[in-house]
């Protein structure tokens, strides 16, 4: 990245973006600690159909240690000087990042990936073969493009998809809402020859539970949350709605005018929440009071940053009977498995 | 990065202000209520949208040779019009008609906004009044407009009575309508004494020269039909080819500024004038005998060669996208320049030279693309932000 970039570009943002083209993850974790939620699933690492997992859940804990690290700073004295620089904050306020990830590495891997566990059990009920890449999944590069690191997005894109093709990959199950809009249409932008699949967890699912019978373990009223990117970008809208519909036990009730494409953000998106912490705290308290307000139990998402928010936003908010579960991990429950 | 860090700190004082909360919040229901229920009663308009979107296209790709027809013709209907290159062009031209020490009244423009018009024919010596009355109460209060269509959204009632309290010197309540009733009270009488009228224009036909302007107060009919002058400032994006275009535009702008139908419309082509004595046609009958336009030009020229940020030039005003921004609804304008929101990091990018605030702007935005689902133009604007990231990062 060249300096002038760097100069405009918030901090919160080069810090990401430096992490994805430097470690291949947005939070800069060493190579494969994104890869134990997996290690006793024994998913093959070639196969022709891939399970794309994503950083955001796989780093779920640490992202989320980040984060309220990062709001913390936001609102103390020293806050308005966080966009300056995250380096100069980590000396003045004694933390060491990398810090973050020695702790996730001694952390219990069975807090990071539950989501992600459970929907390889759905795809499997549901008789899908597929492998997961593990440790040599890369990471889709997302973030440089709404940073407007275009042209580090673009040689991103060509590592990732060299990658994919060099492991015999032809299809890709993606889970992450931004990760699917990246493999689906923002790579065939930058790569003339692109010829992957690309689907969407809640398609695949739609599609194979047609004949099944599906009973949540108990009566439930839930609301559905859409991540921005799976509503308004890849018009993903019906498709949990039918899933969970489909689910007996659940009582779909919807948020007063702000649902399907109107749904109001979590203040999470293409990287706002590590530039303005604090705001994007506040827009996610009041998308969680939406959301609360219609009396559901469980609020149903697919995205882990939206999760990420609304349950910082049911903190603050101070609730604690409501929770907060991506569809899989529904699915899964439906499912017994 | 000061700038970066001025600017975090005025959205976050914003952001922690309960007043704007209110305000907003208050209106943000009404805006969503109204606009169903107009798009409700006219159903048509959502394919009027679809064609204005056409007509949009068509006529940004041509906006040199429109902006040359209109002046034609409005030179034909014994009107002045002028081509200002540039914001400094545009408040030269309009201070040599205005001159000094004079009683100017003016409808709100965004695009006066924009060049800080007021501002300078103050400095210049004379005396303006904001008419309309969400634009007066911000005059008022030495603030700036915080919505393209509701200037003072950002106050809630009790602070305009205690505005207009220390104003009349009376103790007045926080009653809308006796709010409303000492505006009109206020500026009455300043129509007639005024020497200049002002306005900008919601949309212009080239054919005919005709200005449409689109109001609810009545305010501008009274500013720009009293006064023996009316000079409007318009931008080159407003041109459509025909007066039939022209119509259609208008109303989906007034149906997605959430009106079934707006109080008054004008069609405002030329002086005023008169042929009743002997068929001797004599200007400035009962209207202004002076029409002025100065159509400004101010970077939109080069924007529209732009294949990804020209769908900025696609804008109505209409406003509906501000009211289903996130950060809009805790931040109102403090998130903007003169124009507000993602599309309005577009605009300040184009028109500032202050990079840093531009770049600031652009990444306030969070690309939930909530407000193109609102716009009648279906401008991308997560599209444009992104691409302007991309100019920022590139250092262009």
């Amino acid at each position: 990245m060249d300096k002038k970039a760097k100069e405009l570009i918030p901090p919160g943002l080069v810090y990401i973006a430096d992490n994805i083209t430097s470690k291949q993850n947005v939070l800069g974790a060493p190579k494969g600690t994104g890869a134990k939620w997996a290690k006793d699933l024994n998913l093959p690492k070639e196969a022709k159909t891939i399970f794309f997992a994503g950083c955001g859940y796989q780093y779920a804990t640490g992202l989320e240690f980040m984060m309220s690290l990062l709001r913390k700073i936001d609102k103390s004295p020293i806050g308005a000087e966080l966009p300056m620089s995250l380096a100069s904050f980590q000396k003045k306020i004694g933390v060491d990042l990398g810090g973050v990830y020695r702790k996730l590495l001694v952390k219990d891997s069975n807090s990071d990936g539950q989501p992600l566990r459970d929907a390889v059990k759905v795809l499997r009920n549901l008789g899908v073969e597929f492998g997961y890449l593990a440790d040599d999944e890369p990471c889709c590069g997302g973030l440089l493009h709404y940073t407007g690191l275009q042209n580090e997005f673009a040689q991103n894109a060509r590592r990732v998809y060299d990658r994919l093709k060099s492991h015999g990959v032809k299809q890709i199950i993606s889970i992450v809402p931004s990760c699917t809009y990246t493999l689906r249409d923002l790579m065939p932008k930058y790569i003339e020859e692109y010829d992957l699949e690309v689907k969407h967890f809640s398609e695949v699912v739609l599609e194979g539970i047609q004949s099944r019978e599906l009973r949540f373990p108990r009566g439930v009223r839930v609301t559905y949350h859409d991540p921005c990117q799976l509503a308004r970008y890849l018009g993903l809208i019906e498709e949990p709605r039918q899933i969970l519909r489909a689910i007996k036990g659940i009582e779909l009730t919807e948020t007063d005018w702000t649902n399907r494409e109107w749904a109001t953000c979590c203040g999470g998106g293409g990287g706002f929440e590590a530039v303005f912490p604090e705001l994007s705290e506040i827009l996610a308290v009041n998308r969680t009071r939406e959301l609360v307000e219609t009396g559901a139990q469980i609020i149903v998402t697919q995205c882990p940053g939206c999760i990420m928010q609304l349950e910082n936003g049911l903190k603050e908010l101070k609730i604690d009977d409501v929770e907060i579960l991506d569809l899989a991990q529904v699915v899964a429950m439906a499912m017994g498995v | 990065m000061s700038v970066f860090t001025d600017y975090k700190k005025e959205i976050m004082d914003a952001a922690h202000d309960e007043r704007i909360r209110i305000a907003l919040s208050r209106a943000i229901k009404s805006y969503r209520e109204n606009a169903n229920n107009a798009l409700k009663k006219f159903p048509h308009t959502i394919k009027m949208a679809e064609e204005v979107r056409v007509i949009k296209e068509k006529a940004i790709g041509e906006m040199e040779r429109l902006v040359q027809q209109a002046c034609e013709a409005i030179t034909e209907n014994r009107g002045q019009a002028y081509i200002a290159k540039t914001a400094e062009d545009a408040l030269n031209i309009i201070g040599n008609l205005v001159g000094r020490d004079k009683l100017v009244v003016k409808g709100k423009s965004m695009t006066g906004e924009e060049i800080g018009l007021r501002e300078h024919l103050e400095e210049q010596g004379n005396e303006v009044y904001e008419t309309d009355l969400g634009e007066f109460i911000v005059q008022k209060l030495n603030s700036r407009p915080m919505h393209i269509l509701a200037p003072a959204v950002h106050v809630p009632k009790e602070a305009v009575a205690q505005l207009f309290s220390k104003i009349t010197g009376q103790e007045l309540t926080p009653d809308i309508e006796t709010l409303v009733a000492t505006a009109r009270k206020l500026l009455r009488e300043k129509y007639f004494q005024a020497d200049i009228g002002m306005s900008g224009a919601n949309v212009v036909a080239a054919d005919t020269g005709t200005l449409i302007l689109i109001e609810n107060e009545g305010n501008i009919r009274l500013a720009t039909g009293a006064p023996p002058v009316h000079i409007a400032l318009v931008g080159m994006e407003k041109l459509v080819p025909t007066l039939g275009d022209a119509y259609k535009v208008a109303e989906v702008t007034w149906r997605y500024a959430n009106y079934t139908v707006p109080s008054y419309v004008s069609l405002v082509s030329g002086p005023s004038k008169t042929g009743d004595i002997e068929k001797v046609t004599t200007y400035g009958a009962h209207g202004p005998r002076e029409f002025h336009v100065v159509f400004l030009d101010a970077g939109r020229t080069e924007l529209a060669k732009h294949p990804v940020m020209c769908q900025a030039l696609y804008c109505l005003r209409c406003g509906g996208c501000l009211y289903e921004c996130p950060i809009f609804a805790v931040t109102a304008g403090h998130f903007g320049d003169k124009y507000f929101a993602g599309i309005g990091a577009v605009w300040a990018a184009m028109m500032m030279d202050n990079k840093e605030k531009a770049a600031a702007l652009a990444y306030t935005c969070l690309t939930c693309g909530r407000c193109k689902i609102r716009c009648p133009m279906n401008i991308d604007t997560p599209e444009m932000v992104v691409e302007l990231r991309r100019l920022i990062a590139e250092g262009a």
